[in-house]
C-alpha cells in the first residue's frame, strides 16, 4: 500500500521521561516518519502546538504539570487533532475515560515497536484519507468515492450494502475481519441473524471483482470467522 | 423474629397455669388446716357432751369423772344455770372470780354468743338449765354477730367464681402491661443482633430497661465494622502495591522492548545478534504478561475489578480473539482452527466483555506459551441446554493426569494462604478461573481429543 504521504505528517510526542521520548522518535524515524517534535510537559507542549500545529499527538497521562486528559481537551478546543494515549496507567477506567473524552487510540506500556508503528499508521490513514481512494486488486479496482468497480474495463456499481462491507474490508486490508464485524458494519449495532445474507453479499462482491467467483484470490474465506481482503495497490 | 410471639404465649399459659395450680394450692392446704382444727373436736361439742354428763344426784349435782377430766386437761372450768332462778346451781373447780353467779336473759345471750370477762364461752343445754363451759382467754376467738344477707349467700359460688376470674384477668392485664414495655425494648435488641449477622452497621437506642445490653451490642457492632473495613483497607493496599508495581515497571520495561524490538529488525546486526535481541524482546514480552496478570489476579481477588456485564453474543467475543490472534501469528508456528461444525452462530450470555476476551486470550496464549516448537489450537463455542461451552484444545505436549487434577482442583499459591513448595504456574489460568467465577461460570481442565491440553469454559446462556 503507498501510504508514504502520512510519514511526512506533523507529529508532537508529549511524555515526560527523555529517554522513551528518544526511543519513541528512533522508533518512528527509522520506520520513515520525517516530521516529529517532542515536548515534556504541559507547557511545552502547548507552545509546540503553537508553532507547529501538529497533525496528530501522542500523549502520556500523568505529566509533571497537569493530565494528559486535560491537555487533550485543551487542545482539541482549537482544532480536532488525531490523539493517541500511550501511558503506564493500564486501569480499565482510565482507558474508558480516554475514549470518551475522544481518544482516537490507547496504549498501554510496554509496547511493541510494531505495534506502535500499526496503530499510528491506523490513526493517519483513518484522519487523512485520500479524497479518491482508487484500491487495485488482483484482477478488478475499486473506486470508493464512485462506489464502484472497474474490472476489465466494466465500471459495474455496487450497492451501499456492499460498498459499507467493502470499506470495512479495506480498512482493516490484509487482515481478518470477522462475520460479526461485517455484520455490524452493514445492519448496525444489533447484527444477530444476518450471516446468510452476509454470505449472500459477500457472493454478489465477489462476482463483482473476482476474475473467477468460486476461486476468490481477492477475498478469500476464514472458514467460520470471517473475510479478508487482499489489496495489490493504493493510490 | 418469629419466635418472639411463641416465646410470649408460652410464658403467658406458664403464668396462668401456675396462678391456678397456687390457687388449688392454697385451697388444699386451707382444708387440711380447718379439717385438723374440726378432728380436734368444737368447744361446742365438748359443751354438749358436759351438759349431758352433769348428773343430778342426791348429793347434788355432779360432772363425770370422764368429763372433769377432760376439763381439766383444756384448762375450762364450767357453770350450770338454772332453768327457772337464773342462778349457777354447779360449778366446777378453779372458777375464776370474775365469774359473775346469776344472769339475767340479755347477759345470757350475751354469754351465748361471747365471752364472760374474756374467756370465751360455750353453751349447752342440760335437763335443769343452761351449762356454760369457759376456756381460758385468748384460747378461741368468736364471731360474735355472725349475720349476712341472704342472697349474698345464695349467690356466693357465683360471686366466688367472679372473683376468681376478675383476678385472673387482672393478672394478666399486669402481666401484659409489664411485658409489653420488655417487649419494646428487647425488640430493637433482636433485630440489632440479627443485623450484627448481616455484619451491616447496628445503632440501637440506648434507652429501656435493657439499654446495657444495647450498648454492648452497639459496641460489638463498632468492633466488627471497625474490623471489617480495617481488612478492607489491608487488601486495598496490597492491590495498590501490586497496581503501583506493575505502574512503575511498565516504563523502563517499554525502553528495554522498543529497543529490543529495534535491534531485533535491524539489518545491520548479524544474525546472532539479532537472535539476542529477540531473546530480550520474548522474555520482557512475558514480563509485561506478568505484570497484567499480577495485577488483573489481585484485583479479581480482593473484588476491586469493577465488572460491566452486558449481553453479547459469546461466539462473536471468541472469533474476534481467534481472528486477532490469526492476524498477529506472523510465522504461523500456532495455527488456529475455528471448528464451525459445531458452533452455533450466536449464543447470547450476560458478560463482562473485556474480561471474556481476557480469558480467551489467556487460555490461546497459555496453548502458545507451552509449545515453543509450535501446535494446532483448536478453538470451539458450543450451545448446551441452557449454558454455554467455550473450549481451547491444543495438539502440543500437554500435562500429565496429576497435573491435571492439581489444577483443577488445588488453588494457585497467590490466592493460597499456607506456604507452598510445589511448583509455581503461571497466572493465566488462575485469572481464567476468577472471571469465570465472577461471571458464575465453570472451568474444567482436561486432556484434549487431539493428544494435547484442554480447557472448557461454561457460562449461564441469557434466559429469553
Amino acid at each position: 500500500m503507498e501510504l508514504s504521504y502520512l510519514k511526512s505528517k506533523r507529529i508532537l510526542l508529549v511524555d515526560d521521561e527523555q529517554e522513551l521520548l528518544d526511543m519513541v522518535v528512533s522508533i518512528l524515524t527509522e520506520d520513515g516518519f520525517t516530521n516529529i517534535h517532542t515536548a515534556s510537559n504541559v507547557k511545552e507542549a502547548m507552545s509546540q502546538i503553537k508553532e507547529y500545529s501538529p497533525e496528530m499527538v501522542i500523549l502520556d497521562v500523568m505529566l509533571p504539570d497537569g493530565s494528559g486528559f486535560s491537555l487533550m481537551e485543551q487542545v482539541r478546543k482549537e482544532q480536532d487533532y488525531p490523539v493517541l494515549f500511550l501511558t503506564a496507567r493500564g486501569e480499565e477506567e482510565d482507558k474508558w475515560k480516554g475514549f470518551s473524552l475522544g481518544a482516537d487510540d490507547y496504549m498501554v506500556k510496554p509496547f511493541l515497536p510494531k505495534e506502535l508503528l500499526f496503530r499510528v499508521m491506523a490513526i493517519l490513514r483513518r484522519s487523512y484519507k485520500r479524497e479518491n481512494p482508487l484500491v487495485k486488486l488482483h484482477s478488478s479496482t475499486i473506486d470508493f468515492s464512485r462506489a464502484e468497480v472497474i474490472k476489465a474495463d466494466e465500471h459495474i456499481p455496487l450497492t451501499a450494502k456492499e460498498h459499507e462491507l467493502l470499506s470495512a474490508l479495506y480498512r482493516n486490508a490484509g487482515r481478518i475481519v470477522t462475520i460479526d464485524t461485517l455484520c455490524e458494519a452493514a445492519w448496525g449495532d444489533n447484527p444477530y441473524g444476518y450471516e446468510n445474507s452476509l454470505m449472500a453479499h459477500i457472493r454478489r462482491i465477489r462476482e463483482k471483482i473476482e476474475e473467477n467467483p468460486s476461486k476468490p484470490v481477492s477475498l478469500v474465506t476464514i472458514k467460520g470467522l470471517g473475510y479478508k481482503l487482499i489489496v495489490e495497490r493504493e493510490w | 423474629m418469629k419466635s418472639v410471639p411463641k416465646l410470649i404465649r408460652r410464658y403467658v399459659g406458664l403464668l396462668l397455669l401456675s396462678s391456678l395450680m397456687l390457687l388449688l394450692l392454697n385451697a388444699v392446704v386451707f382444708a387440711i388446716i380447718a379439717s385438723k382444727q374440726l378432728s380436734n373436736g368444737s368447744p361446742w361439742v365438748t359443751a354438749a357432751e358436759t351438759a349431758k354428763a352433769l348428773q343430778s344426784t342426791e348429793q347434788g349435782i355432779v360432772l363425770s369423772k370422764e368429763s372433769t377430766t377432760q376439763l381439766q386437761e383444756a384448762h375450762a372450768w364450767a357453770i350450770l344455770i338454772d332453768n327457772t332462778t337464773l342462778q349457777v346451781v354447779w360449778k366446777s373447780d378453779h372458777l375464776p372470780n370474775c365469774v359473775p353467779l346469776s344472769y339475767t336473759a340479755s347477759s345470757i345471750s350475751n354469754v351465748t354468743r361471747g365471752y364472760i370477762a374474756g374467756y370465751p364461752t360455750f353453751t349447752g343445754e342440760s335437763e335443769n338449765g343452761l351449762l356454760v363451759l369457759g376456756y381460758p382467754k385468748e384460747s378461741y376467738w368468736k364471731h360474735m354477730w355472725p349475720s349476712w344477707d341472704y342472697h349474698l349467700i345464695a349467690n356466693l359460688p357465683k360471686i366466688l367464681l367472679a372473683i376468681v376470674f376478675a383476678n385472673i384477668l387482672l393478672l394478666l392485664i399486669i402481666y401484659v402491661l409489664a411485658n409489653s414495655k420488655l417487649l419494646t425494648s428487647i425488640k430493637p435488641i433482636i433485630n440489632g443482633i440479627q443485623s450484627l449477622s448481616t455484619s451491616n452497621p447496628v445503632h440501637i437506642l440506648e434507652k429501656g430497661l435493657l439499654s446495657e445490653l444495647a450498648v454492648s451490642i452497639n459496641q460489638t457492632s463498632e468492633i466488627l465494622q471497625k474490623q471489617k473495613s480495617q481488612l478492607r483497607r489491608k487488601e486495598t493496599a496490597r492491590a495498590n502495591w501490586i497496581a503501583g508495581v506493575s505502574h512503575d515497571i511498565r516504563t523502563p520495561l517499554s525502553m528495554v522492548m522498543g529497543y529490543a524490538g529495534q535491534l531485533e529488525s535491524d539489518t545491520h546486526l548479524t544474525e546472532e545478534q539479532q537472535k539476542k535481541a529477540m531473546v530480550i524482546l520474548r522474555q520482557s514480552q512475558k514480563m509485561q504478561n506478568l505484570i497484567n496478570d499480577l495485577n488483573l489476579a489481585s484485583k479479581l481477588e480482593y473484588n476491586m475489578q469493577p465488572i460491566q456485564p452486558s449481553k453479547m453474543n459469546a461466539v462473536a467475543v471468541v472469533r474476534q480473539v481467534v481472528v486477532d490472534f490469526m492476524n498477529t501469528d506472523i510465522d504461523h508456528t500456532h495455527p488456529i482452527e475455528w471448528e464451525t461444525d459445531t458452533s452455533p452462530n450466536t449464543c447470547l450470555i450476560q458478560a463482562d466483555q473485556d474480561l471474556l476476551r481476557r480469558a480467551i486470550m489467556n487460555l490461546i496464549q497459555n496453548s502458545i506459551n507451552h509449545n515453543e516448537n509450535g501446535c494446532t489450537i483448536y478453538v470451539t463455542v458450543q450451545s448446551l441446554d441452557d449454558s454455554c461451552m467455550i473450549t481451547v484444545a491444543d495438539n502440543g505436549v500437554g500435562a500429565t493426569d496429576e497435573q491435571i487434577h492439581q489444577l483443577n482442583t488445588t488453588p494457585h499459591y497467590m490466592v493460597c494462604d499456607d506456604t507452598t513448595t510445589e511448583q509455581r504456574h503461571g497466572l493465566g489460568l488462575l485469572i481464567v478461573k476468577q472471571i469465570l467465577a465472577v461471571h458464575n461460570g465453570q472451568t474444567i481442565i482436561s486432556h484434549s481429543q487431539y493428544g494435547g491440553f484442554c480447557v472448557k469454559l461454561i457460562l449461564p446462556l441469557c434466559k429469553r
